[in-house]
């Protein structure tokens, strides 16, 4: 199972207070915020942790089939600075989901694994609003919805995850 | 507080946050937050935040859980204040 999450980080800008009070604390358990606090670009963080609970959720909703708005129970932990951005951990309910995310100057992405060796695999693209979308592999939904795309040698039905935020669109598959 | 000036009250809370103009013109109980109005998810800890103003009441973490839709939030809002008389 796999799960991602962009952030288009003008639209956050223009459309989220994220140091409005009480904010932080609704969303982000205290070692998160202290990750944030301790941060050298606080605002970086915020969605860097927000995107990988988003991510995570998205396979922790398939797998239980349980809709629900729990931040706080997407504990992120272990991060890790990469070349790209970082590598790290979210627990839900017992759970362990394994993340990777990009960090650019304009968009932030997470994508949130079942077993860390998947990310070998992962196909990820990520497209801006201007550029053609799912020419190349599109993105269909099964008969409960979820999304999937199709392999072309084998014609096998591939899990996929898609998000969309401002003028960025990204999907994930294996 | 009557039901129907809860539910006009939370109708200008959430305005703000709508990206689906159509669905908000019937907003009904069953309206979806997410689903429906396609309001970001982060911007549904705002319209926590505004509730938590407009209505002086606190909305614990399992509340929050299922602030979903029209119908979660104005069950929430209506027992919080029913507690408070």
């Amino acid at each position: 199972m796999i799960g991602n999450d962009i952030i288009d980080l003008d639209t956050a800008r223009m459309e989220s207070n994220w140091r409005r009070k009480g904010y932080l604390q609704k969303i982000f358990t205290e070692s998160e915020q202290l990750l944030i606090s301790g941060s050298v670009d606080p605002e970086i963080m915020v969605w860097c942790l927000w995107s990988m609970k988003e991510a995570a959720y998205k396979i922790y909703n398939r797998q239980t089939g349980i809709r629900s708005y729990m931040p706080l129970k997407l504990n992120c932990y272990d991060l890790e600075i990469t070349d790209h951005g970082r590598r790290g951990k979210v627990s839900c309910e017992g759970a362990i989901y394994f993340t990777e995310t990009t960090i650019t100057k304009r968009y932030i992405h997470s994508s949130a694994v079942v077993y860390r060796n998947f990310f070998k695999q992962l196909i990820l693209n990520i497209y801006d609003n201007n550029e053609e979308v799912g020419a190349q592999n599109p993105i269909c939904r099964d008969e409960y919805g979820l999304p999937f795309t199709t392999d072309k040698k084998t014609l096998q039905r591939l899990p996929a995850s898609i998000s969309h935020h401002g003028r960025f669109f990204s999907h994930i598959a294996i | 507080m009557n039901n129907e000036h809860t539910f006009s009250k939370l109708k200008e809370i959430i305005k703000p946050f709508v990206k689906d103009q159509q669905a908000f013109d019937t907003l009904s109980p069953d309206t979806d937050f997410i689903n429906d109005l396609k309001i970001n998810s982060a911007n549904l800890v705002d319209i926590i935040l505004d509730i938590e103003e407009g209505f002086d009441i606190v909305i614990d973490n399992e509340e929050m859980e299922r602030m979903l839709n029209v119908k979660a939030a104005l069950e929430i809002i209506e027992n919080k204040l029913s507690g408070k008389e």
